[in-house]
């Protein structure tokens, strides 16, 4: 029993190993970071980006792998720390915080498929291709609200229902 | 008036308190006759217009033809790039406030899409069946979920994520830069250069024609 029990550790030591390999090289890769960074003019904070990238993908690991612990929610109807405004205080805290997180992952995300769109030059070669000179700002525009569209129309038809 | 080879090494890019750009400000220069070489490090190559946008390209062959001809027996040696992208700073600096709202935007952004990626990687290839599946393989008992295999999965990844940040709680493990910080490097080359080749196309670089 031991030993199987080593084992495991063994194995999920590996793989977690790998697995923060894999997606920090993905995240890298396409260079998000050094872009808001850029954008922003907050290159000498890089060390901070770097630093929320870590607790971010640590608190995932988190709430994903153990989800049984982490219903933060429940716990704090339960528990009534601030009497009987606290479920209702926590409505409202905690809509804020998910609207806030929602939005901050969508613009990291949005980023995230463009970035990588971006490094395969599908943009680049896509406009030579049909010498299509200027409009580029159309064009992102039409992707912007294309992924828009795209996303509240798989939200809202419950598309998530076919995946599995 | 004998022959004096300056030394030129122009920089990829430089940023400039005032509006007055000097040949200095570009890079290094040497030159073995002191007195030229300070006279040639005051010479004024361009003022900031007023429409002027804060960036200004300004190539090698344009000094040569300004430094030659204000110092006919000069010999030029070029050294570093053909040409550097001035940046004059002051004008569109953030206050403070500012700054620490950009800072903490796009540290919530990068603190909620790491959170948000692996949640959807783990969601993707479903890791709460993978594990259960794997657990009850190898040992034969049911998974309630929280086994040694998710709980050495979770140190594995932190482990992998110090190995290669090489940083938690704002301390460095070697001396080494981070791989964003190399990733920010090379993207401001990368944008140098696009700023240089767009200024050269719009024909806004101060350079010779043809």
């Amino acid at each position: 029993m031991i030993w199987r029990q080593a084992g495991m550790c063994v194995l999920g030591f590996g793989a977690g190993i790998l697995v923060s390999a894999g997606v920090f090289t993905v995240l890298l890769a396409v260079g998000l970071v050094p872009r808001f960074a850029g954008r922003t003019h907050t290159g000498r904070h890089i060390f901070l980006y770097e630093e929320m990238i870590v607790w971010g993908t640590l608190t995932g690991v988190f709430f994903s792998i153990f989800p049984g612990y982490g219903q933060i929610g429940a716990w704090i109807r339960t528990r009534l720390f601030f009497g009987a405004v606290t479920v209702s205080a926590w409505k409202w805290l905690s809509g804020a915080a998910v609207s806030l997180g929602g939005l901050f992952s969508g613009i990291f995300v949005g980023s995230l498929a463009l970035a990588i769109a971006e490094m395969l030059d599908s943009i680049p070669i896509f406009t030579r291709r049909i010498g299509l000179g200027r409009g580029l700002k159309s064009l992102i525009w039409g992707v912007a609200l294309g992924k828009l569209a795209g996303s509240l129309f798989y939200f809202a038809f419950h598309f998530y229902e076919t995946g599995f | 008036m004998p022959k004096e080879t300056l030394y030129l090494k122009l920089d990829q890019s430089v940023r400039i308190p005032s509006c007055h750009i000097y040949v200095k400000d570009l890079g290094k220069l040497y030159c073995r006759d002191r007195g030229l070489l300070d006279r040639i490090r005051g010479k004024k190559v361009y003022t900031f217009q007023e429409g002027d946008r804060d960036e200004k390209v300004i190539g090698v062959m344009y000094l040569i033809a300004l430094l030659k001809e204000e110092f006919p027996c000069l010999e030029v040696e070029t050294i570093g790039e053909t040409q550097t992208v001035v940046r004059r700073e002051g004008n569109g600096q953030d206050s403070a406030a500012l700054q620490a709202v950009k800072v903490c935007f796009v540290s919530g952004i990068c603190f909620c899409g790491a959170f948000f990626t692996i949640m959807a990687f783990h969601n993707d290839i479903g890791v709460t069946q993978v594990f259960h599946r794997l657990y009850e393989m190898v040992t034969g008992q049911g998974s309630d979920g929280a086994t040694v295999l998710e709980i050495s999965y979770s140190v594995g990844l932190a482990v992998g994520i110090l190995l290669f940040f090489n940083h938690v709680g704002g301390r460095r493990i070697t001396q080494d830069p981070t791989p964003i910080e190399v990733e920010m490097r090379l993207y401001e080359n990368d944008v140098d250069q696009a700023v240089a080749k767009a200024a050269e196309r719009e024909k806004k670089s101060l350079d010779l024609d043809g």
